[in-house]
């Protein structure tokens, strides 16, 4: 039994729908990539795991269904949610954001804290500062450390590369790593980023109009001529 | 953040208050009555716009739901005001519940819309339906007071104010206060976050109405009065719409400041300037700070006590 797993999901925009059968595993402990170009439904992929819009089919994780629970109740069993852009609250310090992020593990807040400053320094440092001042390195950091606030035991980050320059894209990978290898937390996150996501993550997924189309480990897809020929144009 | 240098400052903020009417005249003490009554609804206003961002304006539907409550139940049933008032505080709940219905759904332009439908309802209901009990366009009058006197009702009032203030920034204080100005900022991430936004909506608007109600039902025993023009005016929505904003939103102490600033502006304008035109010149130096510093009169007293304090530290230094 793998630990995330994914059957048949359809997600629904009103009556527009924008997954059609999504099925995929992953495993405890792994980092795993879902890889796709803008419109696939790779941020609706993830919304759909934190119950913020309506699906049908079934999502388990660790064998418990998240189906039809709420948002808060998903965070409370443990996944946490980075999303795109980062989404902080920009007119609150670095240390407020972080905490907003700890509602569902209060008595973890201090512990939880210490390791994200363990992983971003520069957030200590800083963590007076209002986000909305921050470079999008930063507001990057604060957002995977407010989604590590409540204690995951599965990471879901969406496109977390996005708009950053190749050295911070690297800081960022090696956090994720740090997380996965140290804290023992799970990983999925979406990328357009393909060279990114498969140096990071292990197995990958290339998610198209709403439905997986290819799937297998890093290297496996890096020499697929379809994902060569989409994402690096040879 | 350290808890002894706000207390102390609420201290103070009471033994100022607690001394003004042994300086001042009676007829300012009246007027500092109503001061309080503007910051007690300027308060209530915040915690549901300022705080979360769902700017209402159809507050005195709620205050007027308090109102109505306790001079219905005094006037007709001679209900005891210890019964009356809170009866007229629940109702207002009740009131309150019926705001948070749209905010489910809409924010922003639509919410406010919503929110003003609701006090124009109002203003209709309490003239059309049973008129002989909300006593129609003339309202009731004649209805029971809690003291007499402008130097009682400025003790019982601003005694509301510190009360409501002081509790007000306790409970924001907390990490609920945070989650409140997170909701403001970005109601996906604050549920993306695993907070409930539905409960810190409900908690926002309970905590607005519940104020709102203590400030209706005190200040309709204070006129002895209530006449739906009276109450759900457009004149009375933005004045405490403007202290709050001027005084300074998103805190506790601005909305009171905003409320103390504009009734002294409105009332010293009023020999000058004894028709609706006050409003103008109210509206344009409410214009003029709001340019100045978009925080409000809070945050100008702040910066200027931050920029004053090194002074002063130097000239005591100084033989």
């Amino acid at each position: 039994m793998a630990f995330l797993e994914i059957r048949n999901l359809d997600a629904f925009y009103g009556r527009a729908r924008s997954l059609h059968g999504v099925t995929l595993d992953v495993e405890a402990g792994r980092i795993a990539a879902i890889i796709g170009p803008n419109g696939a439904g790779k941020s609706t992929l993830l919304d759909s795991i934190l119950g913020l819009v309506r699906t049908t089919g079934e999502i388990r994780l660790d064998g418990v269904s998240l189906t039809g629970r709420s948002a808060t109740e998903i965070v409370r069993l443990g996944v946490g949610y980075a999303p795109e852009r980062g989404h902080l609250f920009p007119f609150m310090g670095v240390r407020d954001n972080l905490l907003v992020g700890a509602h569902t593990a209060p008595r973890d807040a201090e512990r939880n804290l210490r390791r994200v400053f363990d992983l971003f320094p520069v957030l200590e440092e800083r963590q007076n500062q209002e986000t909305g001042t921050q470079s999008g390195g930063e507001r990057q950091m604060v957002s995977l450390g407010r989604a590590l606030m409540s204690s995951p035991r599965l990471l879901v980050v969406d496109e977390p590369t996005i708009g950053l320059a190749p050295r911070v894209c690297h800081d960022i990978a090696a956090a994720l790593r740090r997380m996965n290898e140290e804290l023992g937390i799970t990983i999925l996150i979406t990328e357009q980023n393909v060279n990114f996501a498969t140096h990071l993550a292990r197995d990958v997924l290339v998610l198209e109009t709403g439905e997986i189309r290819l799937r297998g480990t890093a290297d496996e897809l890096m020499n697929n001529p379809h994902v060569r020929e989409a994402y690096f144009g040879h | 953040m350290p808890l002894a240098r706000p207390l102390l400052g609420w201290l103070a903020f009471a033994v100022v208050m607690c001394l003004v009417p042994v300086f001042v005249s009676t007829g300012t003490v009246r007027i500092l009555v109503f001061a309080n009554f503007l910051a007690i609804f300027a308060m209530s206003w915040d915690v549901i716009s300022g705080r979360t961002g769902y700017i209402s304006f159809g507050h005195p539907f709620l205050i007027g739901i308090a109102g109505y409550t306790t001079a219905m139940l005094t006037y007709h049933l001679d209900t005891p005001l210890w019964l009356s008032i809170p009866a007229g505080v629940f109702a207002t709940l009740v009131g309150g519940t019926l705001f948070l219905l749209p905010a489910l759904r809409i924010r922003g332009t639509y919410f406010a819309l919503v929110t003003l439908a609701f006090m124009e309802l109002m203003y209709q209901l309490t003239q059309v339906i049973a008129p002989k009990v909300t006593g129609g366009t003339r309202g009731l009058s004649g209805i029971p007071t809690i003291v007499s006197g402008a130097i009682p009702n400025y003790y019982l009032t601003f005694g509301l104010v510190f009360a409501i203030g002081l509790g007000l920034w306790f409970v924001l204080r907390t990490r609920i206060g945070a989650a409140l100005a997170a909701l403001r900022m970005d109601e996906g991430a604050v549920a993306a976050s695993g907070l409930s936004t539905i409960r810190l909506k409900l908690f926002a608007f309970m905590t607005s109405a519940a104020v709102a109600g203590i400030g209706g039902a005190f200040y309709v025993h204070y006129l002895g009065s209530i006449a739906p023009r009276g109450l759900f005016d457009i004149n009375f929505l933005f004045t405490i719409l403007v202290a709050a904003l001027l005084g300074g939103s998103s805190t506790v102490a601005g909305p009171i400041l905003g409320a103390y600033f504009l009734t002294f502006l409105l009332e010293y304008l009023r020999p000058y300037l004894p028709g609706p035109e006050r409003y103008v010149i109210y509206g344009m130096i409410a214009l003029v700070v709001y340019v100045l510093e978009p925080r409000g009169l809070h945050a100008i007293l702040r910066t200027g006590a931050r920029r004053l304090a090194p002074l002063l530290a130097r000239r005591r230094i100084a033989p």
